[in-house]
């Protein structure tokens, strides 16, 4: 492979996986931000899979299958269970309507741009191309976790916004150390197996799932 | 002399390919929800028909509506001679950029949507907004996509961006270029008037925008408007395949050159309308007031494009 398509490979994927982290933005109903995470997150084994060709490190290769077990088989099995569990079909009335959050997507993905611009200038890596987009992901899956009121779709936006972070390091240090990298999925695990037992707890408790009905706790 | 011919053979194919182009579209669609359909000859036979008819033109009508159809048409001619559908470096290229072709463009749409609403009828005034909405829409799309496909070629000139694109092919592959393509793809499905936007097969009141612009037309006029409706839709596949797969476009026309690009972009159309069909086939149309979603999407797309191509060198 060519140091030229490497680069724009690594590039392409990035940009790939924001597109579809900005398509939950779209859409409306929790099985298609279930179907959009899982596709993120295929395309975010196929960006691994490119840096590993790239770089010809082999131990990118385990960490694209564990990524793969986890994210786009495991997590998206669980979500949807969740889902058919609670029943909440549609994210009705989001805080920021479906116009607004594109435009927001697209002004996030300009201040990611400024913002990383430091980072590109210093690194030397090929995949450098690639940092702003992922920086983008996290700032989008920040803004789906406070734009959206249902608690499933928040989860996702979490999802989103640590695929963001983990791809980030894959393109700037090509990986962390395998033990690292290990502690942060078993973090990601964790977390996601409390939160989806929660929204089970809070769909018995307040008969919904929305975050904004929670208010009721406070009296 | 060779390459003077090509601007008059573009003229001809696009003339005599766009009906047929239609015809294929509908059959392989009718195809696909499991009709027989009509032969890929239909939309020919209708144009002759309505040839053949009465002219019936309302009262209040002034000259916008007699002139459109000319207008239409002469503008979608002029596209013809303007994009590279056969050749790379046009003799005529010097006479407008993809700035021009996409002005040029919505020069047709404005004088149509003036159209819809000269009779006064109810219909047409309805059309012309609908018209009007998505065009504003989908203008800012287009002028940014432009813009990121003419930053990677350093020019807006067409030509120069198709032969830029065959001198280096890995750059197809960069996010700039593949974003600006989904970009113009979604402007071209919303200015064709095609699914998800706007249903070509339906005169429902509730859902037309195109047909709502035409209603008042009859006979020639007609004809005349529904061929430069086909001529638009057959540029715009022929334009969106010779800028992101240019191979098979006579850098040097001669006939051996010519006979191998007219193959080359008949395939790369028909395969493009195939895709199209499956496409309409499996969405249903977009309720209206989703449509601007839509845009929004392509004109994010468009953004990233250029912020892509821009900022990262």
């Amino acid at each position: 492979m060519s140091a030229d398509l490497y680069t724009r490979l690594a590039t392409l994927a990035s940009s790939l996986v924001l597109l579809s982290g900005i398509a939950i933005l779209w859409r409306h109903s929790l099985q298609a931000y279930i179907a959009s995470f899982a596709r993120q997150s295929l395309l975010f084994v196929m960006a691994i899979l490119i840096v590993a060709v790239g770089e010809k490190d082999p131990r990118l290769y385990g960490m694209a299958l564990m990524v793969f077990a986890l994210k786009v088989v495991f997590i998206p099995r669980v979500l949807r269970r969740v889902q058919r569990h609670v029943g909440a079909e549609m994210e009705i009335h989001p805080y920021v309507n479906t116009p607004v959050s594109l435009a927001l997507a697209g002004v996030l993905t300009l201040l990611a741009y400024a913002v990383a611009q430091p980072v590109v200038a210093l690194s030397e890596a090929p995949t450098r191309g690639g940092i702003p987009l992922a920086l983008a992901v996290v700032f989008v899956g920040l803004l789906i976790l406070v734009s959206r009121r249902s608690a499933l779709t928040q989860i996702v936006g979490f999802l989103v916004l640590e695929n963001g972070i983990a791809l980030l390091a894959v393109l700037v240090t090509s990986g962390v150390p395998l033990i690292v990298e290990l502690g942060v999925f078993l973090d990601v695990l964790l977390g996601f197996l409390v939160m989806q037992v929660f929204v089970s707890r809070i769909r018995e408790t307040f008969d919904t799932i929305d975050v904004d009905r929670l208010r009721g706790l406070r009296h | 002399m060779v390459s003077f011919l090509v601007e008059p053979l573009q003229v001809a194919l696009t003339l005599l390919l766009a009906p047929g182009l239609v015809g294929l579209v509908r059959l392989l669609k009718a195809r696909l929800q499991g009709r027989r359909g009509a032969p890929v000859r239909q939309p020919y036979r209708e144009l002759v028909k309505l040839f053949g008819k009465e002219r019936v033109v309302s009262r209040n009508a002034s000259w916008i509506f007699h002139a459109t159809p000319f207008v239409v048409l002469g503008t979608t001619l002029v596209v013809a001679l303007l994009v590279p559908l056969l050749a790379a470096p046009l003799p005529l290229d010097g006479v407008g950029d993809l700035v021009v072709v996409a002005y040029l463009l919505l020069l047709g749409t404005f004088f149509l949507a003036l159209a819809g609403l000269d009779p006064g009828s109810a219909f047409g005034g309805m059309g012309a907004s609908r018209e009007m909405t998505i065009a504003a829409l989908a203008e800012p799309t287009l002028a940014l996509a432009i813009f990121a496909l003419a930053v990677g070629a350093g020019s807006t000139n067409l030509g120069r961006i198709v032969a830029r694109t065959l001198s280096d092919p890995v750059e197809t592959l960069g996010p700039g270029h593949v974003m600006a393509f989904a970009a113009l793809a979604i402007v071209m499905i919303a200015e064709c008037g095609r699914l998800p936007v706007d249903n070509p097969a339906t005169h429902l009141e509730l859902t037309m925008i195109h047909e709502a612009m035409l209603l008042e037309y009859s006979g020639p006029h007609l004809a005349l408007l529904e061929w430069a409706g086909h001529m638009k839709f057959f540029l715009f596949l022929a334009l969106i395949s010779n800028l992101a797969f240019p191979w098979g476009v006579a850098v040097r026309p001669g006939p051996v050159a010519l006979a191998i690009a007219v193959l080359a972009l008949a395939v790369k159309v028909v395969l493009l309308a195939v895709g199209l069909a499956f496409l309409e086939t499996q969405v249903a149309k977009l309720r209206l007031f989703r449509v601007p979603e839509l845009l929004a999407v392509s004109f994010l797309l468009a953004l990233l494009a250029v912020t892509t191509s821009f900022l990262v060198r």
